[in-house]
């Protein structure tokens, strides 16, 4: 095989020396033939004539030889490309349509593309990544579909589940490094020490973690990653053994992770054990849902549903039948075992897919307008083809003309699209991209840019399809004529072009409903109250570190202070500190029981999400009192036990009224002799959207002071009287003020924070939008160009009429109703496309029907416009047509 | 010219490949040889004869190289290669395969069936 490409390969780029030795060598056998002919007593002159007559064409033979090395494809290739740019050139207008066209919609599929790449199909840079799980648990009846793992599962399933041969858990989160003075907070993680060999990747110098230094008392070790090393360090060697400053703690580094680690979306930097003690992995917790999240590698042979069945067995077998278990198994629990990385990016899959259905229905508006615009180039090319087919030219060669130019377009727009491609990539992230699972990975692959290639290569061949079969039904009779309108070959082409605009029109009203959908949706979104007032609220995140707040009266007084600080600076209406804002994706879900309200038999528990609340949160976040008081500071100091409930809590238990005075209890259990860790509900708030403004579960919630339900990590909550954002460099002071080495984290405006929990619907909406924009455009030039191809074909006849007395305006009813007629059919097929893509992208809608009847009117109306706009000109042309020119142009 | 036989389809390459591994030769050379090997049987059409050469060495199953021929003229000499050579007596087999079967078939008479 390689011998024979070489073969070629000498022949082509030797091709001088080839075509001479081809000549000498045929010379040589016919001077020696008559030299033998001579010799044997034949005149010369005879001797000549018979050795040309019996070796016949050297032509032919030369050209068979040729054949022989594949060196006429070649030839006929280059022939035909000469052929295809001497023609591209001679239309500069043609042609720079076409590659702009294509170079827009090559480049729109290549952004998504390049995006649906990193995003869905590229796998994760482990060995045999298709193996990696994640393991969680889930009480879909209490409202929590994925709550982690917790430290318990992972301890009683190591080792114990056959189909995974590995199990590992961690835990994100974040850690102030550096020396006093100038500390950062650096994005960390904790892992159990198999957490690298199960991804099958781990440190490149030093070693992993080991199983003793799991405990709080032995893990001041620490694995740090490529950048960290390259940004700290320099790339030194010798930096194993060295000391990091973690939370005003030292650890040692013990390993350095490869370039090319990259754990699903991951930001650590820095990698620390997950220590724990026994109590956090006692049976009692094995459902205190956490932040950690388990992960595993299925034993070679194993699938997912064998891994799956075994898991359920052992959770039957390790949660018993007692109280708690049976509790969970009313919630629904279960552990759910699915592949690591289509779970992690589950959520995004759908509005990608649909952006690159809508990128690939631009691409096959642009192909359709450049086959119709090829197809009226073509028959006004019939006379020359006629001719060449007249001449000779086989069928194969009129074909292959056509394929070689439209390829050599379809790769010159592809190469341009390439272009554009990397300027959308680039342009990417202003849509929040980065913020998608795995968005950050967004890049213009090699293996992508060939993917657009080839896609281009057969496009061009697909296009060319069309093109050829016309050409080929061009009769050389009937194309001889001046006039092919009346041949059957002509009245194809022409209801091929309509059929191809009326597609067009079909595409691009499919295109630009769905646009109006998302956008209609995205505002139903926005007019979505948040249940609290976001505007001039600064929020931002504090860590307090376990080593230097361990007591509670630690952190109670770091708060109290902190808050009675920010409500004294000028301009500050209200202070408070949350563990969670709404709306930061975040928001924690436990359960409570009430006081007199036991759980029916079968009743689910139901998660509710629950906060801890110092200073003035309410006032400063913004909430609306509906009964009784607000929690205030006061509260954490005072040994009775109060809690706010939100509406959304009192309605489902005391639909008529009544929630003040009741007692609250945290847990899923009632609460029998725990009267101590009740909360009585001393007032009722308005209900606040916790995790998206398109949730509608009201699971409810409920607020405990500080004091009593403390966390080392907190918001602190400003509302401001003149704009919030220049707060933020107020804040820091008095922070740094109360303790040095404490940095504020992730400041920003509550009305910043929803505006990015939209970016899921906005940035799908904002690309719809531009799609339909180009498909528009593109359709407009569509029309345009087939009506006045319909104009100049009907000269002659417009001409005639209007010689016997038609007036302009008849002439141009004819064409405009033409249009009107491609327009209709165009919007009848555009109708059903747009039922089709509405139910298809149902589930990306927020309280919107498939089929919006407002949607489908405006859009009809804008297509409308743009396509009547974009056949008057070809139609007033047509009234203005000179009788005496068109009959006398011959 | 009567005296010579048709060639069947797919019998040149063979008779080429035979003549060159005997010696290497020039393409007129090759028609000269089988000529003569042949008895003047079989003469192999003239146009045909150098595509059916161009077609062998791309085939890598003979290499050309330029030389002298006797009468100090510059011209192209054929040689056989290792893989050509194997070619040369998978197809000689299985062509007397067939012709020996075809003589077989021919030669049978009434009274044998």
């Amino acid at each position: 095989m390689w011998r024979r490409a070489l073969s070629r390969v000498r022949a082509l780029v030797g091709r001088r020396r080839f075509e001479d030795g081809m000549s000498e060598e045929m010379r040589f056998h016919l001077e020696a033939y008559v030299n033998d002919l001579v010799g044997a007593g034949t005149p010369p002159e005879a001797a000549w004539r018979r050795a040309r007559a019996e070796f016949g064409s050297v032509d032919n033979a030369k050209d068979d030889c040729r054949e022989a090395r594949g060196l006429m494809l070649f030839d006929e290739l280059a022939r035909n490309l000469r052929y295809a740019v001497r023609l591209l050139r001679k239309t500069p207008g043609f042609t720079v349509t076409a590659l702009a066209t294509l170079a827009i919609c090559i480049g729109a599929n290549l952004t998504i593309f390049a995006g649906v790449y990193s995003i869905l199909l590229r796998p994760m840079p482990f060995p045999e990544a298709d193996r990696l799980v994640a393991v969680f648990n889930a009480y879909p009846k209490a409202g929590v579909p994925d709550d982690g793992s917790t430290l318990t599962n992972y301890d009683e399933r190591r080792g114990r589940i056959d189909a995974l041969a590995a199990l590992a858990v961690y835990r994100d989160g974040t850690a102030i490094v550096g020396e006093p003075g100038s500390t950062e907070r650096e994005s960390i993680s904790r892992v159990s020490p198999e957490f690298f060999a199960t991804l099958g990747a781990g440190p490149v110098a030093g070693r992993a973690f080991t199983e003793a230094e799991m405990t709080y008392q032995t893990d001041h070790v620490v694995i740090i990653t490529d950048a960290y090393w390259r940004q700290w360090y320099d790339r030194d060697r010798a930096v194993l053994g060295r000391r990091i400053r973690v939370d005003g703690v030292e650890r040692a580094i013990v390993g350095v992770l490869p370039p090319d680690f990259s754990f699903l979306s991951s930001k650590a930097r820095l990698y620390f054990p997950l220590s724990s003690n026994a109590e956090e992995r006692e049976p009692k917790r094995r459902h205190w849902g956490s932040s950690t999240h388990m992960i595993a590698r299925l034993r070679p042979g194993t699938t997912l549903a064998e891994a799956q069945s075994q898991v359920d067995a052992h959770n039957a077998a390790v949660e018993g039948g007692g109280i708690e278990a049976k509790a969970m198994a009313d919630a629904g629990f279960r552990s759910i075992v699915e592949p690591l990385h289509a779970g992690h990016v589950a959520a995004i899959r759908p509005t990608l897919l649909l952006m690159q259905a809508g990128a690939l229905f631009l691409l096959l508006i642009g192909a359709l307008n450049l086959v119709n615009l090829l197809l009226i180039r073509a028959s006004q090319h019939v006379r020359e083809l006629a001719v060449r087919q007249a001449i000779g030219a086989g069928r194969r060669h009129v074909v292959s003309a056509v394929v070689v130019e439209t390829t050599a377009l379809t790769l010159g727009g592809g190469l341009l699209g390439l272009v554009v491609g990397a300027v959308g990539i680039r342009l990417l992230p202003l849509l929040g991209t980065d913020r998608l699972p795995l968005g950050t990975h967004i890049a213009l692959d090699p293996r992508v840019a060939v993917t657009v290639l080839l896609g281009a290569l057969v496009l061009g061949v697909a296009i060319a399809l069309p093109i050829a079969w016309y050409s080929l039904r061009q009769r050389v009779a009937s194309g001889m004529q001046f006039e092919s309108r009346g041949s059957t070959a002509s009245r194809a082409a022409q209801r091929l072009r309509h059929g191809f605009i009326v597609a067009q029109i079909g595409l691009a009203f499919a295109l630009l409903s769905g646009a109006g959908l998302l956008g209609l949706s995205l505002n139903k979104v926005m007019a979505v109250s948040p249940g609290f007032r976001p505007e001039r609220v600064l929020a931002g995140q504090i860590s307090l570190p376990w080593s230097s707040y361990q007591r509670d009266a630690d952190r109670l007084a770091f708060v109290e202070r902190l808050v009675g600080d920010i409500a004294r600076t000028p301009g500050v209406m209200a202070a408070g500190i949350v563990t969670n804002v709404p709306l930061s994706g975040n928001s924690s879900r436990s359960s409570a029981t009430v006081k007199g309200r036991p759980r029916r038999p079968g009743e689910s528990p139901r998660a509710i999400y629950s906060y801890s609340v110092g200073g003035d949160y309410f006032s400063a976040m913004g909430f609306t009192l509906r009964e009784g008081r607000f929690v205030v500071d006061a509260d954490s100091r005072r040994a009775e036990r109060v809690c706010v409930v939100d509406e959304d809590f009192a309605r489902r238990y005391w639909p008529t009224g009544g929630a003040i005075g009741q007692r609250v209890f945290p847990g899923s259990n009632p609460a029998e002799g725990r009267e101590v860790e009740g909360f009585t509900i001393v007032g009722v708030v308005g209900a606040a959207k916790q995790d998206r403004l398109t949730e509608d579960d009201a699971l409810g919630a409920v607020y405990y002071p500080f004091g009593h339900r403390q966390d080392n990590d907190f918001f602190v909550v400003t509302r401001t009287s003149a704009v919030a954002e220049a707060f933020a460099n107020t804040l820091r002071p008095i922070v740094r003020a109360i303790d040095p080495d404490l940095p504020v984290n992730d400041i920003q405006t509550m009305d910043a924070r929803i505006e990015d929990s939209l970016v899921a619907r906005r940035s799908p909406a904002l690309l719809a939008g531009v799609f339909s924009g180009i498909a528009m455009l593109l359709t407009a030039i569509g029309t345009y160009g087939v009506l006045s191809y319909a104009v100049a074909q009907r000269r002659r006849e417009i001409a005639l009429r209007m010689a016997l007395g038609a007036q302009p305006a008849q002439v141009r009813r004819q064409f405009v109703s033409l249009a009107l007629g491609l327009l209709a059919a165009g919007t009848a097929l555009g109708v059903i496309a747009a039922w089709i893509t509405g139910q298809a992208m149902q589930t990306l809608l927020y309280q919107v029907p498939a089929l919006h009847v407002a949607v489908l009117a405006g859009t009809a109306v804008t297509l409308g416009v743009v396509s009547l706009a974009a056949c008057l000109v070809p139609s007033y042309r047509a009234a203005r047509v000179s009788p005496m020119e068109a009959l006398a142009d011959q | 010219m009567g005296k010579t036989a048709d060639l069947l389809p797919g019998t040149v390459d063979l008779l080429i490949l035979k003549a060159v591994s005997l010696k290497p030769l020039h393409g007129y050379g090759v028609l000269l040889r089988i000529r003569q090997i042949s008895g003047e049987a079989l003469e192999i059409p003239q146009g045909s004869l150098y595509p059916a050469l161009y077609r062998l060495e791309h085939q890598g199953l003979i290499e050309a190289e330029w030389g002298e021929s006797d009468n100090g003229r510059r011209a192209k000499y054929y040689t056989m290669t290792a893989t050509g050579r194997r070619r040369l007596r998978e197809e000689a087999a299985g062509w007397n395969r067939l012709a020996a079967a075809m003589a077989a078939v021919l030669n049978t008479t009434p009274e044998e069936v």
